[in-house]
């Protein structure tokens, strides 16, 4: 094993790397943007914890504010900044981590995030190589299709309710522990969300990891409805209830998620009511609907557009084989 | 009883799961995008030692695991068990042999172990990682054979028989390993 980058190394490794990102970006047409990390609210997520800042709280991603400046007519923008989420550490989680977010009118961002593993990979050859093949090539999978793949033939539909989603996991290996929420949509949504943490670490980890060391990216995309989170839904070629959220892997890793967004200020505020059923069924604390943004979704409303988040520390990570990189 | 909550373990965090006092042996958070995060834990059971993997989602919580342990000194062993004293307050517990179970064999006489109390009640002995004892039997080595790893049984004071190498004799002390049982080095002196 190589001994550790000194601290110089480990500076001019990140000043090459942001550089690349924001030359990226700035060909694209993407001006950079800086938003407040304390914030008076936060996309109310499932499992995504924020840290308390009074009054208010640091962001997890910078998502609502830079939508806002969408809807007040920005443009195409993107923003480097360090978000917080309580209690997630481990070998590739850190309670504090460098999010690059962006969001365009047109054009797709999963193909950002193909060439800007490209662009960070070449900037950082002179520090460091990857340890594990970073990809050669892109491929797009759907969620229902990967479910399917990897299970030996399970075929949902992605509409399918808490009750239904309960019957149709029984007995396999991703059975669901029994649903502690009420109202069905809050249902629906934790049906899902448990399923797709069980299936994630048995059986889509493994198989993202084999198609990763062979050298292959995949953008997992078309996630079920149910699982949308802030992304518009969709029915697919197949009549399936989908939706425009794709998540990014590479080096067998997660490194992005991103959605073609959510535009309707009804819809989405019932989707973060569901949520919040959930938190509170499983004991989290509760926290503020998004009111200022969900204004801005109603008048002057976001534009069609795009985004995705990607966990930089990873893709430097990942790009230089220093796992340590971030001490 | 206090509550431990997922989140908050890790390495050496003692919890109680059915009734048993854990330890968190290795711990690993894993988190798929917008998923449940997951605590992949391996525990081991502080009274028998049997090891166990468990994965955990966010969100669980468990009782802390009330175990303390007190460093004592054995001694004496009775038909009921093992008794072992509080060198401070002068307290004797008593363990029964199921227990201690192997570890009597290398209970000398006043040998300094910590024993381990589970709701106040004794649940297990651990034992330093050697001990010295005398060989009390032994066959004599067979003249000429000096081979380094011939081996023959010998019997030490506490009736614990190991295998040690030919030159040892009667009388003579020798370190042995408690957790494997095997003879380590001959001690001088």
């Amino acid at each position: 094993m190589s001994p550790p980058p000194s601290v110089a190394a480990r500076v001019a490794t990140w000043d090459a790397a942001l550089a690349a990102v924001r030359a990226y970006f700035r060909g694209e047409g993407l001006r950079e943007v800086m938003t407040p990390p304390r914030v008076p609210a936060v996309a109310i997520e499932p499992w995504i914890e924020p840290v308390p800042a009074t009054p208010g709280w640091l962001h997890t991603s910078p998502e609502l504010a830079m939508k806002s400046l969408l809807a007040h007519g920005s443009g195409p923008i993107f923003q480097i900044t360090h978000v917080a989420r309580a209690s997630e550490r481990g070998a590739w989680h850190r309670e504090q981590f460098v999010l690059l977010e962006w969001y365009r009118l047109d054009g797709d961002p999963a193909d950002d995030v193909a060439a800007l593993v490209a662009r960070v990979l070449e900037a950082l050859a002179p520090w460091g190589r990857p340890s594990t093949p970073p990809p050669d090539r892109w491929s797009r999978v759907a969620f229902l299709d990967a479910v399917r793949e990897t299970t030996g033939g399970l075929a949902l539909r992605g509409d399918e309710d808490g009750e239904a989603l309960t019957r149709a996991l029984a007995g396999a290996a991703w059975s669901l522990p029994p649903l502690r929420t009420t109202d069905a949509a809050a249902r629906r949504l934790e049906a899902w969300t448990a399923f797709f943490t069980a299936w994630s670490d048995t059986a889509l980890d493994p198989w993202l990891a084999a198609r990763a060391g062979a050298g292959e990216g995949i953008h997992l995309i078309a996630f079920p409805e149910p699982l949308a989170a802030l992304a518009e839904r969709s029915l697919d070629a197949a009549g399936r209830s989908t939706s425009g959220r794709f998540e990014s892997h590479a080096f067998g890793r997660e490194l992005a998620n991103g959605y073609r967004e959510l535009r309707d200020p009804i819809e989405q505020r019932a989707r973060f009511a569901a949520v919040a059923a959930l938190r509170g069924a499983y004991g989290a604390p509760p926290l503020p609907m998004p009111e200022a943004f969900l204004a801005d979704l109603t008048s002057p409303g976001l534009p069609v557009c795009s985004g995705a988040a990607l966990g930089l520390e990873r893709l430097v990570a990942l790009a230089t084989g220093d796992v340590a990189l971030v001490p | 009883m206090a509550s431990v909550d997922v989140s908050e373990l890790k390495k050496n965090t003692k919890i109680e799961i059915d009734g048993h006092p854990y330890t968190v042996v290795e711990f690993q958070f894993v988190k798929p995008g917008k998923g449940q995060g997951l605590y992949k834990c391996r525990i081991k059971n502080m009274i028998t030692g049997a090891v166990i993997d468990r994965t955990w989602r966010s969100g669980e919580k468990f009782d802390a695991a009330n175990v303390e342990s007190k460093q004592m000194q054995y001694l004496f062993a009775s038909a009921d068990g093992f008794t072992f004293m509080d060198n401070e307050s002068y307290e004797q517990v008593e363990l029964s042999s199921s227990v201690v179970g192997d570890d009597k064999w290398f209970l000398l006489d006043n040998l300094a172990v910590d024993v381990l109390f589970y709701n106040d009640r004794p649940v297990g002995i651990s034992l330093p990682s050697h001990v010295i004892m005398e060989i009390t039997d032994s066959e004599p080595g067979v003249k000429g054979d000096t081979a380094t790893n011939v081996t023959k049984q010998a019997t030490v004071s506490t009736g614990y028989q190991v295998q040690v190498p030919i030159f040892i004799k009667v009388g003579e002390r020798v370190k042995i390993d408690t957790r494997s049982g095997a003879y380590i080095e001959r001690v001088n002196g």
